[in-house]
């Protein structure tokens, strides 16, 4: 039996499905500091450019453990920058959910990501006002932690990675 | 009749007057808005600026062995950066002779030789026609055909500490003088570096932003910028210092302390075009007793004192037309159009240095650049808001007069000036308006 179809043993496609979806809509609402409690003690937020690199040695556009996460949401809930005046509105649309079992005790929850981006302001501006979709396959680690489901590890995957990017300055 | 082809791209003179973009005087200097946005002074950029001058297109460790080879642009001419079996380096213009295909899609890699997908002619590792597909076969060619020699390949090649710099003009005079004072600044980066050099390991950043590409180049060493344009990122600096992995990059835990710091240094501004900034560190002492000490008596041992305070220090270069070293990265710009540019920003390592400073600056990096940082998105949206702003025409100029009054020349006969003037970006016009009015 195809493991999409009924997730695996402890984590049915519908528990993650809710998840991912939950967590779509903190992002998109910009209940930033309730995503960041989404994450196990120890979890990784990433968006490499080449996942088969050590992270020591390479640049990704984003690794970020628990300090930098937290980081990341204070700049963007709380110090106005150029990259974010004003801001971007986001929209997440999440599908093609697979649950797999992992080696170690978690979860390993792949999904399609279209993420579409907006910068608000005067949309006759150069850069604002244009709708632009970010395409990504995301994997996720799921462990549970008394009892509720935490994010051990975000992976983004763009479909672009290592190609041009604009302005990615929100949360994926 | 010979059909050799011509090494500088040939096209008529457009009506661009640089004298009229560039307004200079005792207390004034002004540069028109019509420098950034005309497609008339695009054009002659690429003709007389791009295809004049030294253009920055890679570093010999990206390319390390022969046969190894990655793609790179001069102004918009995309060319194949290709290193031969005698381990030399040729620049060769990425079309094939015949009917213009592309001859090579991938961005880096390794190759015997170059075949052109449409009728399968064959280049080798120095852009030479190896072969022609089926010469001789039914409708070849006859013994008449007079075969061109290979890809066009750029007349001038040269590398400096590993940057590999070409020109479509064979008159270019030597690298040494085209860097001139920038060598120096460039010596100092790359002598971080137990070994003397560095290596681009790391993939690199691409951003691409609506905006003209000297807004990039004036801008890297811009002093004036950093407390406003990254007043968030102070901010931050405040919260978490280097617990989020800044690596003592950015130092000041406060504006007034940043503001402080920054007013230190000298910037040049070189008759080649290029503007500098560089500031040493105050006291070498912390720096040999601290958890890097070994490294850092090393270094001490090699260069000496008073090198090693400029070694340790930081400095920021553009290099004129395309070519930026700040921090620990190697930056490049491409004019794409009036109004479209792609920064590259690859990371570097220091050859023989720990670990654990070559992973610091990683780190460093990753905070602050590419599309994601803390940094880099918002100078880019600063070049795009610039680029919006002067669709107001009405206004003619811009105005970089800041510092004027306190440069002096020096005995290479460039401008030297405080930390937050605009030395280097006038440097850099003086050298545009120079290459335009060549003609």
């Amino acid at each position: 039996m195809a493991p999409e179809e009924v997730g695996v043993a402890g984590l049915a496609r519908e528990e993650a499905e809710s998840f991912l979806y939950r967590e779509a809509r903190l992002i998109d609402d910009l209940e930033l500091e309730e995503w960041l409690r989404l994450f196990t003690e120890d979890g990784v937020y990433w968006i490499p450019i080449d996942d088969r690199k050590p992270v020591e040695w390479n640049t990704s556009l984003v690794y970020d453990p628990p300090l930098r996460r937290e980081e990341r949401v204070y700049h963007l809930l709380h110090v106005p920058f150029p990259a974010q005046a004003p801001r971007s509105r986001t929209l997440h649309l999440v599908g093609n959910v697979e649950v797999t079992a992992g080696d170690d005790g978690a979860f390993r929850v792949r999904s399609h990501q279209v993420v579409y981006e907006v910068r608000l302001g005067d949309f006759r501006q150069v850069g604002l006002g244009e709708v632009r979709p970010i395409v990504a396959r995301v994997e996720h680690v799921l462990r549970r932690v008394d009892g509720q489901l935490r994010i051990a590890l975000k992976k983004v995957l763009l479909i672009d990675r290592e190609m041009s990017q604009s302005n990615l300055t929100f949360i994926i | 009749m010979a059909v050799s082809g011509s090494t500088l791209p040939v096209r008529s003179r457009s009506g661009v007057d640089p004298e009229a973009l560039v307004l200079e005087g005792p207390h004034t200097y002004r540069v028109h808005t019509r420098a950034y946005t005309d497609p008339a002074v695009f054009e002659a950029e690429m003709q007389r600026v791009f295809a004049r001058t030294w253009v920055y297109v890679g570093h010999e460790s990206e390319i390390p062995r022969p046969g190894d080879y990655k793609t790179a642009h001069v102004g918009l001419q995309p060319v194949i950066v290709s290193r031969g079996d005698g381990g030399e380096i040729h620049v060769l213009v990425n079309r094939c002779v015949h009917r213009g295909s592309v001859v090579c899609r991938s961005p880096r890699g390794t190759a015997n030789y170059f075949r052109c997908p449409y009728h399968g002619w064959v280049y080798g590792k120095d852009g030479s026609l190896a072969g022609i597909a089926m010469r001789e076969g039914d409708g070849g060619y006859s013994e008449h055909f007079e075969a061109p020699a290979g890809l066009l390949r750029l007349p001038r090649v040269a590398s400096y500490r590993g940057l590999i710099f070409a020109s479509f003009n064979p008159e270019v005079p030597s690298i040494e003088q085209h860097l001139g004072k920038a060598a120096r600044l460039i010596d100092n980066k790359v002598d971080r570096s137990p070994a003397g050099e560095i290596v681009l390991r790391s993939d690199p950043y691409v951003v691409t932003y609506k905006g003209n590409w000297k807004f990039q180049a004036e801008n890297i060493v811009d002093g004036y910028h950093f407390t406003f344009v990254h007043e968030g990122f102070v901010k931050l600096q405040e919260r978490y210092g280097d617990a989020t992995g800044d690596f003592g990059v950015h130092r000041g835990r406060s504006m007034a302390e940043v503001r402080r710091i920054r007013a230190r240094g000298v910037s040049w501004g070189c008759a080649q075009g290029h503007g500098l900034s560089a500031k040493p560190v105050d006291r070498i002492e912390p720096l040999l007793e601290g958890h890097f000490g070994d490294y850092y008596r090393g270094l001490l041992e090699r260069h000496g004192p008073e090198r090693v305070a400029w070694i340790a220090g930081s400095g920021a270069m553009s290099i004129f037309p395309n070519l930026g070293i700040i921090h620990q990265q190697i930056r490049v710009w491409r004019p794409l159009a009036p109004d479209l540019t792609e920064v590259t920003v690859y990371p570097y390592e220091l050859k023989d240095a720990p670990d654990e400073i070559n992973q610091g600056w990683l780190r460093s990096q990753e905070r602050f650049y590419g599309p994601a940082g803390h940094g880099m998105p918002d100078d880019v949206e600063i070049f795009a808001l610039n680029q919006q702003g002067l669709e107001a025409s009405s206004v003619d100029w811009l105005i970089l007069e800041r510092g004027l009054d306190r440069e002096r020349v020096d005995e290479d006969g460039d401008h030297e000036g405080l930390p937050s003037g605009e030395t280097p970006q006038r440097a850099f016009w003086r050298r545009w308006k120079r290459l335009l009015a060549e003609g």
